[in-house]
């Protein structure tokens, strides 16, 4: 497992590097996923000890979060005046997205499989 | 006979409150207790560990009188491994990648209306309410998983911490609600119904799908991954185009 994590930390260093060099407009994690991404399809497989990593990462994400979100009560008062913007903004927007992306599927995947 | 010292509790907590260990038992313990009620509520989205764990910790700072710089000086190092967590995301990507294979076309293009789509009208419908920039600025990369997001929105600007609470209410209200929209479409196959939660509500809705069926659980990361990817590189290109004010 130390192994997996000494390797995502040193991708994730390389895309910040990259980030802070190259393209400061996107954040150097990205950098590192899309390297590491890369860099599994020339291994063509995901090594034991990353995917240990990963799982501990992608089971409790939500964890990580915590200590930003929690910056929420800063904005509080912010929210409470627009606290109606914010619940139709979001609500609207996620059943809008859900939609037109299932919409968009279904129409080309429907035209795809008419051909023989 | 020894006389009776009262614990010194006021030394005790100017100790305590000075080191980084009280922001991290609080932030651990908070996460705790929301993953226990989650797992009570047999996963009900509306119990969603995250929201609750959030109203623990900030009822607690409000009542301990912490202010949120303080505690976030301790609780940094938690905050610190989003950026390694959004690196370790390429895991399940590239595992999903063979779900690609002869959709490259509809799953690319979907993606890209799906993640015009929820910027729009995200971004509309909160101007036109009158929110001010700061929430509409937040609103940018809401669909976006949040790691990422929340990336996004320090680099062009906007809040960080508005954007993380907007990306997670939009996972919860996709968790609960996307199964109604796509039932009310007739929507049959499980990749298609995956990869629309997944590009509309990223990782909570993705553990949503994958406790559905796992072919959706699948498409459901994929998209997930994909929109955090194209999001990175298309937002900060697109954003000179989205008025927020």
């Amino acid at each position: 497992m130390i192994l997996g994590l000494v390797q995502i930390l040193l991708w994730q260093g390389v895309g910040e590097l990259l980030s802070h060099f190259l393209l400061p407009m996107i954040p150097g994690p990205v950098f590192g996923l899309v390297l590491l991404l890369v860099f599994l399809f020339i291994q063509g497989e995901v090594p034991e000890s990353m995917a240990l990593v990963s799982n501990a990462f992608s089971q409790h994400l939500g964890l990580l979060f915590i200590p930003a979100a929690t910056g929420v009560v800063l904005f509080l008062p912010q929210l409470q005046a627009h606290a109606m913007a914010v619940i139709v903004a979001l609500l609207v927007s996620v059943l809008l997205t859900v939609a037109v992306t299932a919409l968009v599927l279904r129409v080309l995947s429907a035209s795809q499989s008419d051909e023989p | 006979m020894h006389a009776v010292h009262p614990i010194p509790i006021r030394e005790i907590w100017v100790y305590l409150s000075g080191s980084p260990l009280l922001a991290l038992i609080l932030t651990l313990t908070a996460y705790q207790i929301g993953v226990m009620v989650y797992t009570r509520s047999e996963r009900n989205p509306l119990a969603n560990p995250v929201a609750i764990a959030v109203l623990l910790v900030a009822v607690s700072l409000q009542v301990l009188g912490m202010p949120y710089a303080k505690y976030f000086e301790g609780a940094q190092f938690v905050h610190f491994l989003l950026g390694t967590a959004t690196v370790s995301l390429a895991i399940p990507i590239y595992r999903g990648f063979g779900g690609l294979k002869g959709r490259v076309f509809p799953l690319l293009l979907a993606l890209c209306c799906g993640g015009l789509t929820s910027i729009v009208s995200a971004v509309g419908l909160a101007r036109w309410l009158g929110a001010d920039a700061t929430i509409v600025g937040a609103m940018v990369s809401k669909s976006v998983t949040a790691p990422i997001a929340m990336g996004v929105a320090e680099r062009l600007g906007y809040s960080p911490t508005l954007t993380a609470v907007f990306a997670v209410l939009t996972g919860i209200l996709g968790a609960i609600l996307a199964r109604y929209v796509l039932d009310g479409m007739g929507m049959k196959s499980w990749w298609q119904r995956g990869f629309a939660i997944g590009v509309a509500a990223h990782g909570l809705g993705t553990s949503r799908a994958f406790s559905v069926h796992p072919e959706a659980g699948m498409y459901a990361s994929l998209a997930m991954g994909l929109h955090g990817i194209l999001g990175a590189v298309a937002i900060p290109l697109l954003a000179a185009y989205i008025p927020v004010s």
